[in-house]
């Protein structure tokens, strides 16, 4: 297998994806907040509340901290002349191939947080299936969504 | 050309009254049953007698208006079909946007030669936008209606060959060859490994479970007396009977289903037929099928039998599994690489597969074996210290992971990949490079200690897709399946 693809993703993702940390780690406060508040009123044992107010403290770790920026390091991608190479996972490191003459199109996305950050993600459809590129700078998206679609209209079938 | 407005055969009115008369069928019977408490008196008390009379006219002329405004014609390279009750709606279908004509004779059919024919077409971004069904024709109409569209078809795809069309008329006249039929000790093994085997071991469990209660003891004849007082055996035997008879019913029902069942290759088609009592006619084009799996489940594979199944894009909105086809729906494995010749001859089956490293073996059990540690470890808690015992559940999944783990194969031959592995069904997939929409290659923390990787590879079936994956190959094995895919 040739070296893991090449193109990384904008550095400006890890403040997305720790935002979306912060996120769902104030999700999780709300909730262990609950938890505390009720094992006083009724006396539960006092584990309980450790083990929530431990499980809050890993959780935050490894939204806001760890997983982004191993999920940052890991993400890579390369669009060549006759494919789509990507490159990401944690505990499972996938590699997928996409042909470019199996795209069927490719979109450009943008929520309200990536639009802060000037980013877009990118989606390239098969007849099958789905894939997606998180986080690139916008003009860049733009420009790789245009080349994409370009290179998938002049791809040879090889049939 | 015919292109004069067609209607369907009457008997499709009466088709739709009766279709909508069974599902009146229980509000009547509610009504009816409500209603004939107490005695008649005046005009009120038969107010819902009167109703529901009027409900059934008006189906029934709602069931011959619908026939009425409902006709088709074949113009200008479309089959167009008008419609509808109060509004008119007009569906025109291109001919190259056809992709089959199936056709299925239901027991109202045939004594009429009558069919009703489904227009299928290649998997609109609009799913079921642009299908249609002709409820009931007459059969000559409806393959007349065939061969003007796939001559027209030809004709648009290869505009200067009107006299190879003509030969292609002639063929498709004919019945074309038969490939395979489907044996009554073919149809045999179906039913009888199709759950309904499951229904009659089930069967003998539950007799054979009450006797061997009372066989080991001295006193056999007292206890058979206990025995039959209590009922037991009388319910075991009663019970045992129940599921006989409902697997003899199975049985049956799969002959109608299956019966007469043929696969024809007619041009560039493959066309199934079968069924007893309603014929149903499946038409795949060859180059809308993506891949072809055979499959083996456990007990058909202990009596040396298989089913084959192909996948096929587009395919309908209407019929739920006409995305993955069951081309094949039992026969000896040793027939299948013949048979399949004669249907992909650019497909190659042989079976040589490279088989997994020794030390996935590991990986295939530990990962079969996680099932059962959350339950294990529940039931040890609960039932301390007998809740233990459960740990030998895990017996039955490790032996399925080991099994798992012989079935894992792989093959590559010129631009095909053939991958082989197991769920509890055995599948051996065979995919061209050409079909496969995208390939993933997974390493895992646990897999890159061990220089394992899996593969999984996608083919469009249906408006989605179908996945086959083998886990924890070989790395270079899987790089070696990697850069095969790879089109630079």
């Amino acid at each position: 297998m040739r070296g893991e693809p090449q193109k990384r993703i904008s550095p400006k993702a890890l403040k997305v994806w720790r935002l979306h940390g912060v996120i769902q780690t104030l999700l999780l406060a709300i909730v262990v907040a609950g938890v505390i508040v009720l094992s006083t009123l009724f006396d539960w044992p006092v584990w309980i509340m450790a083990a929530a107010i431990a499980v809050l403290l890993l959780f935050t770790y490894m939204m806001i901290f760890f997983l982004p920026t191993i999920r940052w390091k890991r993400w890579r991608y390369e669009v060549r002349e006759q494919e789509i190479e990507l490159q990401r996972g944690f505990i499972f490191v996938k590699r997928t191939l996409v042909p470019m003459v199996r795209v069927q199109h490719v979109d450009t996305v943008q929520g309200p947080i990536l639009k802060k950050y000037h980013l877009s993600t990118i989606t390239i459809s098969t007849a099958a299936t789905v894939h997606e590129i998180p986080a690139l700078d916008t003009d860049e998206a733009d420009e790789l969504r245009h080349s994409i679609s370009l290179l998938a209209r002049v791809a040879e079938d090889d049939v | 050309m015919m292109s004069e407005y067609k209607r369907l055969h009457p008997i499709s009115a009466v088709a739709s009254f009766l279709k909508q008369l069974k599902e009146l069928i229980i509000p009547f019977v509610l009504l009816f049953v409500l209603n004939s408490r107490g005695e008649k008196g005046g005009f009120w008390d038969y107010m819902p007698l009167i109703s529901m009379g009027a409900v059934l006219l008006i189906v029934l002329a709602a069931g011959v208006i619908k026939w009425l405004r409902f006709t088709y014609r074949l113009e200008e390279g479309e089959l167009r079909i008008e419609y509808g009750l109060f509004v008119k709606k007009k569906r025109y279908i291109p001919f190259d946007r056809i992709q089959s004509l199936n056709f299925s004779e239901g027991i109202i059919h045939r004594p009429f030669g009558l069919v009703k024919v489904k227009v299928e077409t290649a998997g609109s971004s609009n799913p079921g936008e642009s299908e249609a069904e002709l409820t009931a024709i007459l059969k000559e109409e409806a393959l007349e209606l065939e061969r003007i569209i796939y001559r027209e078809k030809k004709k648009g795809q290869l505009p200067d060959t009107a006299e190879e069309s003509e030969i292609h008329e002639e063929s498709s006249h004919k019945e074309g060859n038969v490939v395979f039929k489907m044996s009554a000790k073919d149809i045999w093994v179906l039913a009888a490994t199709s759950g309904g085997i499951g229904v009659i071991l089930s069967g003998v469990a539950v007799f054979f479970s009450q006797f061997s209660e009372f066989i080991p003891y001295e006193t056999v004849y007292d206890e058979i007396m206990v025995f039959v007082k209590s009922g037991l055996l009388i319910i075991a035997v009663l019970s045992f009977v129940l599921l006989l008879a409902a697997w003899i019913f199975s049985v049956g029902w799969t002959f109608v289903v299956y019966g007469d069942f043929k696969i024809r290759m007619n041009d560039d088609n493959i066309v199934i037929t079968r069924g007893l009592l309603e014929k149903k006619q499946v038409t795949v084009p060859l180059n809308r099928v993506q891949g072809i799996r055979v499959v083996e489940n456990p007990v058909r594979q202990l009596f040396g039998y298989c089913t084959v199944v192909i996948e096929n894009a587009g395919g309908s909105a209407l019929e739920k599994d006409s995305s993955t086809i069951k081309l094949i729906p039992v026969v000896k494995k040793k027939r299948v690489s013949e048979l399949l010749a004669k249907i992909f001859p650019d497909y190659e089956l042989a079976e040589d597969f490279q088989r997994l490293p020794k030390r996935a073996l590991r990986k295939y059990i530990i990962r079969a074996v996680d099932w059962v540690i959350i339950p294990v470890v529940i039931l040890s808690i609960m039932f301390w210290p007998l809740g233990l015992f459960s740990l030998l559940l895990a017996i039955p999944f490790a032996i399925l992971g080991f099994f798992q783990y012989r079935a894992g194969g792989w093959r590559i031959s010129g631009n095909q990949l053939s991958l082989q592995y197991r769920g509890v069904l055995k599948h051996t997939a065979y995919l061209k490079k050409s079909r496969v929409q995208s390939l993933d290659s997974t390493v895992s923390w646990f897999q890159s200690k061990r220089d394992l990787s899996s593969i999984s590879a996608t083919l469009k079936s249906g408006q989605t897709g179908y996945t086959s994956e083998v886990k924890d190959l070989e790395v270079e094995d899987a790089a070696e399946i990697y850069s095969w895919y790879s089109h630079e």
